[in-house]
């Protein structure tokens, strides 16, 4: 048991080192060894799958205050998310091996690739915060590499490193919470913290803001509004990345947190209110973004934002079982999603507008209707493993009216997007050469979509779900939730057929959802005038301050030394023994007179 | 085992005496070899350190305590790695050294630093300030020898004038300090003085505060505090490379062990210990702003190793103006060890790249990472822990000196300490600067790096980054 949790941990690690340092000129030996050793986690995350709960680990560091501790914590959420993580990133890995084919930075695709495996099985894995906050950082830095693939291309390097920052802010105010929470506890594990915080005496200020700025690191790595920004840019990275670390399972660090670390925040309403409202703002904004995109990965990138909004609005209805359930659907439907899109997109020459495409259904058999699979589970349609998500979120917002809306009204947004894109891409006639001339992937790329459509499909049904996860009351949801739910479902799906079909372009026109609500317009002016108020600030300090005062009167004593010492030049030693004589006078007279 | 730990010394002395022996005569005798049976000598003494338990001797003025026996250690080890570089430097000896053979002189060369080494050792056990005060002229004595051994070089010759006439000066306060001690406590053994302190009458304070202070400059000359640094730079730049390194390591270190046992000796007495440490924090504080501020405008890699060398004493001696914490001896400790790795590392491929490139200014490192990967980035290793980046030794050092700041509630001076850290990123960085942004010189050829020295840099980068990853291993140093 306890070598199975560090062979899961450690096996990405070693072979992204050793991808790294040795194997980087042997590209196909390179993307071998990944799927090893991501497979080699998977295998064993199926052996934890079925032992019982433990913890166990040792301290890295130990400097007296200061312990870091590496350890992990399984239990029923750990489990879930290994199996999640591993299973989804072992398809993954397989899929890319056929995608990056032809890519000649492939060893160092596939070390971060394994890196990333490594940092996030780390989140996972991890019993405490100090090791929960290094792999975030890890997962951060393998997001960097993997969005900045192809750097040479100025979009994705100014994307990585946009998704970078942003997260910084949200990092910085997760370290202060975790700080806060540490001093005030004097723990960062996990298990002590549970019982600590609980009989913790502090004002409620205190229990407000601590798990507040916790949240704030949520905030980053989920992509929720205000820093929602990053993860549209994202997508400039591969698509097999797009599918595993930005739709799967990366962002949904910050939901799996927020769920760990639950114990935080179901004593203070002021935090689970806000925590809901930011999720379902991100939701609504989101879903009307993904109405007026003409990039597939797009589409798809502001759906995973909406969903996730999903899941915070869960955590904030104080239904963080819920949440987790989704994520756990979510992961399998839009990997399942993003992979489909990148084997079109791979098999039209990397074209990725939907207004380019049409008429796949006969030349790809096997993307389009993996595709509708994961489209169907997405937008909610029962049987399928959505529906039975989303309707426990739905149902967790019962009692409470303006949340039950917003998610009804994303419900019908989502069906609505969702139609238009699968309406626009894969039905009608073909618009261009290039998807005139669409073939079927290799089986590579096909077997991982079948695969996931699989439990995209079932994973949601009550007997099958609850050999997962227990989600308390989803059987017993209300009628209401349930005929809301189909209701918004039905109704977007009708709107999006009525308004795309046999459409060659977008009968609307929405500038305001086009263009995000202009919000990243607003974020680059804001940078801006930060920025050159900053310049403006440093340069007068550089000129007047420094360089006027420092450097000229530095150089002014320096040279008013060496023009005193000339006059001590007959000898440098004697000047020496002055000054040291001239120093035992002064410390003498200083301590035996001075000093109090 | 009944080994008696005092012996260590005298088989130090007996390998040092032997070898000159053999130097006086035989001829033909290549010298380096000499310098290699030093290094396996020293070697086989260090395995004794590792085996030998601390436990009384039976001596008064001789302890053979767990601190003792971690500075025996750094001082052997110190010294095998001054004898490697010593190896690389020989040829730069011999263009100085006037004599009948190629390799005159070589071999006093070699063997003088190990009974510079005997010398270290004892002070290392030395709690008698009769004892520490010889053991203290037998390493002066003998760096006397090697700052001026480039006889040819004017600066060699000038540095050791220097040294030696500073030297003595300190000596004095040393001595007349020591002497106020006793005549005051009627001792000089630091246990009975800590034993006998308590009883003294408030008329006596003053006469044994001034026979403290006294004792503090003189061995603020050694660990070069400020105001009594003034010798540091002339005399690190002017000395042979391999013996800096060891004036900068070894006789520091050394210093910092008696500056910790007579601190320690006289906070039985909190009157007269309070201002000691007083004393204490205006060096510290002297120390820090000097060393690192002039170190700024350096262009010369030998001089601001000296000058860095300066700001390191400054960060050390905070750790023993927190001696009220309970843990500053072991930052004192932990530090010295991450400085003993990242210093020697650096005079390490100063001396090779200097060697070859005849010059130790900064410009002669531009483009080393192209011409000598290796190199520069054993440079950049040390470069970066002696800024004190995370994740190396130096860092891990730096951390827990701040912490014994913080603890003792030295703000002032831990306020400083930050600050200071920030000047020396600059001056550190400009040397990676040089290594990897700018383009190499005409002399492109990579530059030839002996076996022996090769491995010495793998091995000293390593452990910068163990110390940095694994600080246990450290704080393990004094269990």
């Amino acid at each position: 048991m306890d070598s199975v949790a560090w062979i899961i941990l450690f096996t990405p690690l070693v072979s992204a080192l050793v991808i790294t340092l040795f194997t980087q000129p042997y590209r196909k030996l390179s993307s071998y060894l990944s799927v090893a050793a991501v497979g080699i986690s998977f295998l064993f995350s199926l052996i934890v799958f079925f032992s019982p709960d433990g913890s166990a680990g040792f301290t890295w560091i130990d400097l007296g205050i200061f312990q870091v501790r590496i350890g992990y914590l399984i239990d029923g959420l750990t489990r879930l998310m290994l199996l999640v993580v591993s299973g989804v990133g072992l398809l993954i890995h397989i899929y890319s091996i056929g995608y990056m084919q032809d890519d000649a930075g492939r060893s160092r695709y596939f070390g971060a690739l394994s890196l990333f495996m490594f940092s996030m099985l780390g989140i996972v894995l991890a019993d405490n915060f100090i090791m929960m906050f290094m792999s975030w950082e890890l997962v951060g830095v393998s997001s960097y590499l993997l969005i900045g693939h192809w750097f040479f291309r100025s979009s994705a390097a100014d994307a990585a490193n946009k998704a970078f920052l942003v997260n910084r802010i949200g990092d910085f105010g997760f370290m202060l919470g975790i700080l806060l929470v540490w001093s005030a506890t004097g723990t960062v594990a996990f298990t002590e913290l549970t019982h600590k915080w609980s009989s913790l005496a502090l004002g409620s200020t205190f229990m407000t803001v601590a798990p507040l700025l916790v949240f704030c690191g949520a905030v980053g790595k989920s992509a929720q509004f205000p820093l929602h920004v990053w993860l549209p840019d994202a997508m400039e990275g591969p698509t097999p990345v797009s599918a595993l670390i930005h739709a799967a399972t990366m962002v949904a660090a910050g939901v799996f947190m927020l769920a760990r670390t639950f114990f935080l925040f179901e004593h203070s309403p002021l935090a689970l209110g806000i925590i809901l409202w930011i999720g379902l703002i991100t939701s609504l904004l989101a879903a009307f973004m993904a109405t007026q995109q003409s990039d597939i990965k797009r589409v798809l990138a502001y759906s995973t934002l909406s969903q996730l909004g999903l899941m915070v609005a869960a955590v904030g209805l104080a239904a963080p079982g819920a949440g987790i359930f989704h994520l756990f659907t979510h992961a399998s439907f839009k990997a399942l999603l993003f992979l489909g899109a990148g084997s079109v997109i791979h098999s039209l020459h990397h074209e990725q507008n939907i207004w380019h495409m049409g008429g796949l259904q006969r030349r790809m058999p096997i993307t389009f209707w993996t595709f509708l699979v994961g489209t169907l589970a997405l937008i909610a349609c029962p049987p399928f493993s959505g529906f039975w998500s989303k309707d426990g979120i739905l149902a967790a917002s019962q009692g409470n009216f303006p949340a039950f809306c917003a998610i009804a009204l994303v419900t019908f947004l989502t069906a609505f997007y969702m139609a238009r894109l699968f309406v626009v891409a894969f039905l009608g006639h073909s618009r261009t050469e290039h998807a005139e001339h669409a073939h079927e992937s290799p089986r590579v790329m096909t077997v991982p979509l079948i695969l996931l459509a699989i439990p995209a499909t079932i994973a949601g049904l009550p007997p099958i779900a609850s050999l997962f996860w227990r989600v308390s009351g989803h059987e017993g949801s209300p009628a209401t939730a349930i005929i809301v739910s189909l209701v918004a479902f039905v109704a977007g799906v009708l709107a999006g057929f009525a308004l795309y079909r046999s459409r060659d372009k977008d009968p609307l026109n929405i500038p305001l959802f086009e263009y995000r609500f202009y919000i990243d317009q607003l974020y680059d002016q804001l940078v801006k005038w930060t920025q050159d108020l900053l310049a403006g600030i440093c340069g007068f300090v550089d000129r007047w301050i420094i360089d006027g005062g420092v450097v000229r009167g530095l150089s002014g004593m320096t040279w008013g030394t060496g023009f005193a010492l000339r006059f001590l030049q007959i000898g440098n030693l004697q000047a020496y023994a002055f000054l040291f004589g001239l120093g035992v006078v002064v410390l003498l007279y200083f301590i035996l007179f001075g000093v109090p | 085992m009944s080994f008696p730990p005092a012996l260590l010394e005298l088989l130090v002395l007996c390998l040092g005496l032997a070898l000159l022996l053999v130097e006086s005569f035989t001829e033909k005798q290549d010298r380096t070899l000499l310098a290699y049976i030093g290094m396996v000598g020293l070697g086989v003494i260090f395995l004794i350190l590792q085996l030998l338990p601390p436990g009384p001797t039976g001596m008064a003025s001789y302890v053979f305590d767990p601190v003792a026996i971690f500075f025996k250690k750094f001082v052997v080890l110190t010294t095998i790695i001054v004898l490697i570089m010593s190896v690389d430097y020989a040829t730069t000896i011999q263009r100085f050294v006037p004599g009948i053979s190629s390799q005159a002189g070589l071999g006093e060369f070699f063997a003088i630093p190990i009974l510079t080494c005997a010398g270290m050792m004892w002070m290392a056990s030395a709690i008698d300030f009769i004892l520490i005060f010889v053991s203290l002229e037998l390493v002066t004595i003998s760096f006397y020898v090697l700052v001026a051994f480039m006889r040819r070089n004017a600066s060699s010759l000038e540095a050791g004038v220097k040294y030696l006439i500073l030297s003595a000066f300190s000596t004095g306060f040393f001595a007349y300090g020591a002497a106020w001690i006793f005549g005051v406590t009627g001792n000089t053994n630091l246990v009975r003085i800590q034993q006998v302190l308590p009883a003294l009458g408030a008329e006596n304070y003053s006469a044994i505060l001034f026979g403290a202070l006294l004792v503090l400059v003189g061995l603020g000359f050694k660990i070069a505090a400020a105001p009594f640094q003034f010798w540091v730079p002339d005399v690190y730049q002017g000395a042979p490379t391999p013996i800096t390194a060891f004036l900068s390591v070894g006789s520091k270190a050394v210093g910092f062990i008696v500056l910790l046992r007579v601190v320690q000796a006289f906070q039985s007495l909190p009157p007269v210990g309070d201002k000691v440490v007083a004393a204490l924090i205006i060096l510290a504080a002297a120390t820090l702003i000097y060393g690192n501020l002039a170190a700024l405008p350096q262009t010369n890699l030998k001089r601001l190793l000296a000058y860095s060398s300066i700001g390191h004493a400054g960060y050390l001696l905070m750790a023993v103006a927190g001696i009220s914490a309970r843990d500053s001896g072991q930052a004192v400790v932990i530090y010295l060890a991450a400085y003993l790795l990242m210093t020697l590392l650096s005079f390490l491929i100063l001396i090779i790249v200097s060697n070859y490139a005849d010059g130790d200014e900064i410009v002669n490192f531009n483009g080393l990472s192209q011409r000598s990967p290796l190199l520069a980035f054993g440079l950049l290793v040390a470069m970066m822990s002696l800024a004190g980046v995370p994740f190396t030794a130096g860092f891990l050092g730096k951390f827990l000196v701040f912490k014994v700041a913080y603890e003792s509630q030295q703000f002032v001076l831990l306020a400083l300490g930050i600050i200071t850290v920030g000047c020396g990123f600059y001056y550190y960085l400009k040397v990676v600067r040089a290594m990897y942004w700018q383009s190499a010189a005409s002399n492109g050829a990579t530059i030839p790096v002996s076996g022996l020295s090769f491995a010495t840099i793998v091995l000293l980068v390593l452990f910068t980054f163990l110390l940095g990853i694994f600080p246990q291993m450290a704080t393990g140093l004094l269990r």
